[in-house]
Order: C-alpha cells, then structure tokens, then sequence
C-alpha cells in the first residue's frame, strides 16, 4: 500500500479526501521535492515541467488584470450569498487554538523543520530548473 | 557542466531514498523504475534505495514517475525516510557512497531521527467559484463602482478603466488570500508538527499547506481538520490529501 485510497469520514464529510491517483496529483505532491543530490544523470519529465508553470498565475500582469476584470464583469451578484468573514465562521468553532489569531503563522511556515529557506525563496531557486523543459527531454548533466 | 554518458555506460543507479541502516530491507514485492528490483547501499547508520536504471531511453515517462512515487511512499509507510528528488541517477554503488552518503551523513541521520513517527499530509484550500470576487466587489466601493461603469461597455471600450479594475481586484485577492490562509494556517497548524504554507492565486487556489503530523496525534488532526472543513464550508473547499512520504520536509543537501 501506498497512498491511502479516498476515503470520507462518516460524520462531517466536508472534508474531501481525493486519492492522488492522477499524474497531475502526483506531480503536484512529488515534482522538485526531495532531497537534492549531485547527480550523474538526472532525468526530467518531459514536457511536464510546463504545466506547473501555467498553474502558477502571474498577478502583475494586464493579461491578468484583465482577466480579473472580465470575471468580476461576469458576475451575478443576485445569486451569490453573503460573504461572512472567514473568522467569524471559524470563531464558531470550539477546538482550543482554532480561531485564535496567531501572529506570523504564515512567516512561520518558512521554518520546515530543517530551518531551511521559505517557499517563496524555493521558488525563486527552482524558476531556473523549471524553466528549460524542453531542454531537460535527454539532458545529462552533473551538477557540479 | 555538460557531460556526455560514454557508450560504456548505458544503465545507471536510481536514487530513490535514504532510509536508516538498521531497517535494513526494502520490501520484497517493491520495484522501481523498469520494474527494477531494488537494493540497499549502507553506509554507516544510513543506506541509499537504489534501483538500476536503463539510460539509453527517453527519459521521464509517466510510468517512471508513478514508479518513482509508489517506491518512496511505500518506503515511507514501512518507517523514515528520506526522499531523493526524481530522477536522481548515478553511476554505481561506490558514487553512492561519495557523493551522496558519506559527505552528508549527520544530515541524513538528523532529518530521519526527525521524521520517525511522523507523515506528511497536503492541506489544500479553494474558494467556492466566485465566493472570493463577489466579496471584493461587495465590499471595495471602488470595484463596484468601477464593475458598474465598464461591465455593459463593448470590450474595446474603456480599457483603462477595465485594466484599473482588474488590478484593483487582483490586489484586493491577494490581500484576501493572505488573511484566510492565515487563518486557516493557524487552525492547522496547532496540530502539526512542521508545516509549509505556498500562498495561491485565489483564483482556484487559497492556500496549500504541507504538514507533517506525529502518528499519535493523526486522529486529532484529521478531527480538527473535519471540523474546520464544515466551519468553511459556505465559501471554501479543503481537501487533505496524504499519508505521503515527507517530500517537502527534507530541504536540500
């Protein structure tokens, strides 16, 4: 066994517990994970390298203010419920720590448990290796 | 620096994982990449699974990824480990030992110390479509007022006006997202042992949250989790996806 199959709990069930089954799950949790080693061959997924790129949306751009622009047009208010506030849904929650606002929680993130950079400063580093897809079809390379 | 594979070296060694030397066994039924059986190379307390590998091959299939996947799961299901990054080959046993065991061992031995008796799990989050927008134009005077004045206008008028809009928006998306992936975060995080927070657009991503959590307080988190998931229900969608191999808590050596 490996990755736990779908499962849903009996009560509740609105937590969704989806089996990564897909190529694109399994992309998601493993691509540009792991410990990096210094290589003889390192073999890339070919063309795959891509699709993490398109699922990153560059905000600053006019393409994408645009876009936004076009949905926000597009919307029906009429039928949209009231927007509460996430707090106030999670204020209704009796676990100890739930709605508890703890400051820099998310700059608290940056420390994995090997003290090791933020994710933003990862993906920064990984921009580079992502980016020559077509390149990494039969690469061989060390990395010295 | 490129370097060509000579001919004489046509298969090569997959480095799937570092796993503690007293383990000593991979499991029988596993193999690797091309359906290789695996093997361990030790070195002191720590050994490297390996699989051998054909190199003369389009390299990056699918099925090398899948095959990639369900070893180092499967490794982590039986105890620590370490994941190697896909595709991480090199030319014998010996290389191994130099290159990857033997410079990094404390390293190595730290980060399993750390991880027995711990999984990751992927929190994901997402709005319901359209939740997030509606709120912005309801509560920004300037969006709403900017949505009424271009939204029957023909597409090619009132550019400036549109490009303002969506800038607004996005703006107030990012500032959106912030606010509920922390809150989210720290309803999550109370429960964990480490954690990773990737910020999405808020388009079709809130937040991503990469866990590891103690096995004696699973239960504890999964609970917390249900309880959170139908606290937010009316606007956001949370998966949790996992037991996995703890990918995202490894760093880089």
């Amino acid at each position: 066994m490996s990755i736990q199959p779908t499962q849903r709990r009996a009560g509740g069930g609105y937590l969704e517990r989806p089996a990564p089954s897909g190529l694109a799950d399994v992309i998601e949790i493993i691509l540009d994970k792991g410990i990096v080693i210094d290589a003889y061959v390192r073999v890339s997924l070919v063309g795959i390298e891509l699709l993490t790129i398109d699922a990153r949306i560059v905000i600053a751009s006019v393409d994408t203010y645009l876009r936004f622009a076009e949905a926000t047009n597009r919307l029906d208010l009429l039928e949209q419920g009231g927007g509460k506030p996430l707090d106030e849904f999670i204020g209704n929650m009796q676990e100890s720590g739930a709605g508890r606002k703890v400051k820099g929680a998310v700059s608290g993130a940056k420390k994995a448990i090997t003290g090791g950079g933020s994710d933003d400063d990862e993906d920064d580093d990984d921009s580079s290796r992502r980016r020559p897809a077509k390149k990494s079809s039969s690469r061989r390379r060390s990395e010295a | 620096m490129e370097v060509e594979a000579g001919e004489e070296l046509t298969t090569g060694w997959c480095v799937y994982g570092v796993v503690p030397a007293h383990t000593g066994r991979v499991p029988n039924d596993l193999t690797g990449i091309d359906d290789a059986p695996l093997d361990l190379v030790v070195h002191g307390d720590i050994a490297a699974v390996v699989g051998e590998m054909q190199l003369e091959r389009p390299p990056g299939r699918r099925a090398d990824l899948m095959a990639y996947s369900k070893v180092v799961d499967a490794l982590a299901d039986a105890g620590p480990v370490v994941p190697v990054r896909f595709g991480s080959v090199l030319p014998d046993a010996d290389s191994i030992v130099e290159a990857v065991l033997a410079p990094d061992e404390p390293l190595f031995v730290d980060l399993l110390d750390q991880l027995v008796g711990r999984r990751q799990f992927i929190v994901r989050a997402a709005y319901h479509d359209e939740v997030a927008l509606t709120e912005i134009v309801r509560s920004d005077p300037g969006v709403a007022a900017l949505r009424a004045h271009t939204r029957d206008l023909p597409e090619d008028a009132a550019y400036a006006d549109r490009v303002r809009l969506g800038e607004l928006v996005a703006r107030a998306m990012e500032a959106k997202v912030e606010v509920d992936a922390e809150i989210l975060a720290d309803a999550i995080v109370p429960f964990t042992a480490a954690h990773r927070v990737t910020l999405g657009s808020g388009a079709d991503n809130l937040v991503t949250v990469a866990v590891l959590v103690d096995d004696d307080r699973r239960e504890e988190f999964e609970e917390q989790l249900e309880g959170l998931a139908e606290a937010v229900h009316e606007r956001i969608r949370l998966q949790l996806i996992g037991p996995s191999a703890p990918y995202d808590f490894v760093g880089e050596a």
